[in-house]
């Protein structure tokens, strides 16, 4: 399974994205590395397809997608499950997205 | 490095969304003055907005909430002066919400953050600066209530315990 977590350092959630990150592969049985990428530029910002920080893609499918926004450098809000506004993803959001990749794996497709 | 505590809030002259021009006379009534600088963008501010709210609600007879938004609409332009009426709107902030376009007061204030608070006392001497509280990812978990305190504190002619913290959010966004 490949893991990304792209971040901006301006922005002050990624390293609290990266727990909870390894929280749920934990919770999920998975054992991959997570490539951190850091996002300073404009430039790079359009290369990664970075709409914000933090962004983590496993298998490079989002966690929590949104094509209609443009490529930038910000901090980035998620909305959980409880309708409530936050920097970072819910564990439950990644958690959700991790087990899809790997039903997506053992399907073979 | 913000302004250093003790030192005295600076005047501005700012359009807010209500259609009124705003300066620090307006709020001389009110023995707190709890100043912040704020956008829409910004996840941290989402994840403040309605604690914010219900602080300024809390104690909005006694304490002048001042909201400032000081970011380039032209690179995040869900923090252009129409956005920000829109959103104070569907929010019903109980606080002006104003707009420093030139940047002016932000760079007076030498604040970096969004949300980031100024709290001020009667004679407006700065007496804490920083962050909202300790918990910006659950408010559920929050044990430190910095702005709150430093509110009652000055109600009580009292100093605030914590004058400063380290503001937590996104970076104001400078005009290039």
């Amino acid at each position: 399974m490949r893991i990304e977590l792209l971040y901006y350092p301006e922005c002050p959630s990624h390293e609290r994205a990266l727990e909870l990150l390894r929280e749920a592969l934990r919770a999920e049985g998975v054992d991959a590395p997570i490539e951190i990428i850091r996002i300073d530029t404009q430039a790079q910002a359009e290369q990664h397809r970075f709409i914000g920080s933090p962004t983590i893609r496993i298998n490079g499918i989002e966690v929590d997608p949104h094509p209609e926004l443009p490529y930038r450098l910000t901090c980035r809000t998620f909305v959980h499950e409880d309708g409530r506004l936050s920097p970072l993803p819910s564990l439950t959001m990644l958690r959700q997205a991790i087990r899809q990749a790997k039903e997506v794996s053992n399907d073979g497709t | 490095m913000a302004l250093e505590i003790g030192h005295s809030a600076y005047d501005f002259s700012l359009p807010g969304v209500d259609g009124k021009t705003y300066s620090l006379k307006d709020f001389a009534d009110k023995p707190v003055l709890v100043l912040f600088f704020w956008c829409n963008h910004c996840p941290y501010v989402k994840a403040y907005e309605d604690r914010v709210i219900a602080l300024a609600k809390e104690f909005g007879d006694r304490v002048a909430f001042v909201a400032i938004n000081s970011n380039d609409p032209t690179q995040y332009p869900e923090d252009s002066f129409e956005e920000m009426k829109k959103r104070a709107e569907e929010k019903g902030y109980p606080f002006p919400y104003l707009f420093d376009e030139t940047q002016s007061v932000a760079r007076a204030y030498q604040a970096t953050r969004t949300p980031e608070f100024f709290v001020f006392d009667e004679e407006r001497e700065l007496k804490y600066h920083g962050r909202f509280d300790d918990n910006w990812e659950n408010p559920d978990q929050v044990r430190q209530e910095f702005v709150r305190d430093a509110i009652i504190a000055l109600l009580n002619n009292e100093v605030p315990h914590y004058s400063q913290t380290p503001p937590i959010g996104c970076t104001i966004k400078w005009k290039v």
